[in-house]
């Protein structure tokens, strides 16, 4: 956890930089003059940030040996790029076909993703869940979702 | 008083107890489920509520927080994998009374001291929150500027096991709030030119992708271990193990009035959330046991302990929120964008502007209390089959009521874009050790501190030394200091009394 530690404060200290020196001036003008600058705020936190992070790494540098494991793991990592993708093609598949298609493959590509391979089980569990979903909004709280 | 019978009319008239049902049933299966929580639950269902009367609704997600409490047991004592953190002290003898055969007395002593630990702290909410927020009324912007910072570092350093990592994730969540038009000189913050951002970020995507799709990933990471517990599981056939004894009711009477007590007083602290309180009085009950070295082999006592105690931080930990508007837990943080939404802005002046809503609220929180033990009984051997439901064939209707849920919040699929963008920011969030928890607070309390912040300087003359005539907010910064201080102290201890082996993070 000390790497990690140390790897997280040096990426949130530039990344605080980043926002102080380009960002939050790019992105918030000064405000009219006589009232309280609308970038005090988010320049506080930043630099609270700046401040911490600096903190965690000479923290991580002190005491003894990092015997703790990674705190990503493969399976994590791996489930975390599965997840992505399949959400991926689901907004694609909406932005192209629409909500039914996009609903549909984000169940259908989610159960394969993770490792459910029997047809019936995936047809099923599609069906019912953007039945249940339908009968949820349109005929119990009578309302159109879309 | 008057508030309270019209109420119950209220409640018991419509179709509020209908929704408050629908909510503990649903809390009690989600709360089953391993890696679905209460507030996973809550986020994902505000959506649900838009299109409800305001007392029905938030009966509603009351209920679903208050069934997840209990139902975290299930998973908790027949898988040793608990629905949510707090109830991971049931575990300790939940599960191993289930090895034992004794999966049912176990589940029914978690659900008896759930209910009642349930029910008093409910009781505690409704006799503390309207006193308190009288003297509420009398605290200015520098003493709120003062208490938002005091409960900002405490949740920071208690949320977690770094105080710095809590205090750099508070100070993410205040500055995503300031995301949109800024409110005095309605200047556009950090929206990139996007309209969709004008408005801010809104707390249910943002909530939802951090806490639901975000755990969801997690979980997906480790299935193989959880279908492989899952497929070990076994039912007991003996009719002995399915029922708590008079003798065993006596023994754990004391332990759950304890666990009660520890819960309630444990929830209206901010920051120290069902955990806390699980653990300590489940400590606290073996510390006083005649027989300590038995605990973690099956006592009955365990669980009451830690199930009377997580149960009773839920309504506890709204008394901050309703007498102060300020969120000690994060489901209270995420119950304001319900309550706001319903018309409904949590803080002192809700007794008085709307009392009654307030009352049927109450009214609803007690009846949910009920309808948990009757849920429970009815369908305690239907909801422990849910735990064998595989979690791959949860997982993706789960993301599909995510997206369903932050799309209908703004009608957009930007929605979508936060929720996964956030996603993303939770699961680094845990897997690092930054506390999500105090994220979500921060960004909730962020606008209000703000504006207690500008209003304290116009106040205060940009001057730090008219402190002194503020002696309430001295106090608070002063304890805020103390905490830093302290926390960072005990910090050095642990780390150079624990061997590197042993050493937590």
């Amino acid at each position: 956890m000390k790497r990690a530690n140390a790897i997280s404060g040096i990426i949130l200290c530039v990344f605080s930089l980043v926002m102080l020196a380009f960002v939050i001036p790019g992105q918030i003008s000064t405000g009219p003059s006589g009232m309280m600058s609308p970038r005090l705020v988010p320049q506080m936190t930043m630099i609270g940030i700046f401040g911490l992070s600096l903190l965690l790494v000479l923290g991580s540098l002190r005491g003894g040996e990092d015997d703790h494991p990674p705190p990503f793991s493969r399976k994590e990592l791996l489930a975390l790029l599965r997840i992505s993708a399949v959400f991926a093609v689901a907004i694609a598949l909406y932005e192209i076909f629409g909500a039914l298609i996009g609903a549909s493959s984000l169940v259908i590509f989610g159960l394969l993703a993770l490792g459910e391979r029997r047809p019936l089980v995936i047809l099923t569990l599609t069906v019912v869940l953007l039945t249940g979903l339908w009968a949820l909004f349109y005929k119990v709280l009578g309302t159109a979702i879309l | 008083m008057e508030y309270l019978i019209l109420a119950i009319g209220d409640v018991f008239g419509g179709t509020t107890l209908l929704w408050v049902a629908v909510g503990v049933t649903l809390g009690y299966v989600l709360g089953a489920i391993p890696g679905l929580g209460k507030a996973i639950g809550v986020a994902v269902s505000i959506p649900l509520t838009f299109y409800l009367e305001p007392v029905s609704a938030l009966g509603l997600l009351i209920g679903i927080a208050k069934g997840s409490a209990a139902g975290s047991a299930v998973s908790a004592i027949l898988l040793n994998t608990p629905g949510e953190p707090s109830s991971a002290p049931t575990a300790f003898d939940g599960y191993p009374l289930a090895r034992q055969g004794k999966a049912q007395k176990a589940l029914k002593m978690g659900l008896f001291a759930s209910v009642i630990g349930d029910f008093v702290s409910t009781i505690t909410l409704i006799l503390l929150a309207a006193p308190l927020a009288r003297y509420a009324l009398l605290i200015g912007p520098v003493e709120l500027c003062a208490i938002l910072v005091f409960s900002l570092v405490f949740i920071g350093g208690l949320s977690g096991n770094s105080l710095t990592k809590g205090l750099i994730a508070a100070c993410f969540g205040i500055f995503f709030a300031t995301v949109g038009l800024e409110t005095e000189t309605f200047v556009p913050r950090l929206t990139f030119g996007y309209l969709e951002l004008e408005d801010g970020i809104s707390l249910v995507p943002m909530a939802i992708g951090m806490l639901a799709v975000a755990e969801m990933i997690v979980q997906a990471g480790n299935l193989d271990t959880l279908d492989r517990e899952t497929a070990e599981l076994r039912d007991s056939s003996d009719p002995r193990d399915r029922r708590v004894t008079r003798e065993e009711w006596r023994r754990c009477a004391p332990v759950i009035a304890r666990g009660t007590f520890i819960g309630a007083a444990i929830g209206i602290l901010p920051g120290l959330g069902a955990s806390v309180g699980s653990f300590l009085s489940y400590g606290e009950t073996r510390r006083v046991s005649a027989t300590p070295e038995k605990y973690g082999t099956g006592m009955i006592e365990g669980v009451a302990a830690a199930e009377s105690a997580d149960n009773a931080v839920v309504p506890s930990s709204l008394i901050p929120l309703f007498a102060l508007g300020i969120p000690g837990s994060v489901i209270a943080a995420i119950l304001i964008a319900a309550f706001i939404l319903h018309g409904l802005t949590p803080g002192p002046l809700m007794f008085q502007q709307q009392p009654r809503m307030v009352a049927g609220l109450y009214v609803s929180m007690l009846c949910a209390s009920a309808i948990l033990l009757v849920i429970g009984l009815l369908g305690q051997r239907l909801f422990s089959q849910i735990v064998h439901v595989p979690l791959r064939l949860v997982i993706p209707g789960v993301l599909l009521f995510c997206c369903v849920g932050s799309y209908m919040e703004t009608g957009s699929i930007f929605s979508i874009f936060i929720m996964l963008g956030f996603a993303l920011i939770g699961f680094v969030a845990r897997k690092l050790d930054f506390s999500f928890v105090t994220f979500l607070i921060g960004f909730v309390i962020g606008p209000k501190l703000e504006l207690s912040f500008r209003q304290s300087l116009q106040l205060l003359k940009h001057d730090a030394s008219n402190l002194l005539g503020h002696p309430i907010a001295l106090v608070f910064l002063f304890a805020a200091l103390v905490f830093v201080v302290m926390s960072g102290r005990s910090s050095v201890t642990r780390r150079v009394q624990m061997p590197p082996t042993t050493q937590q993070h």
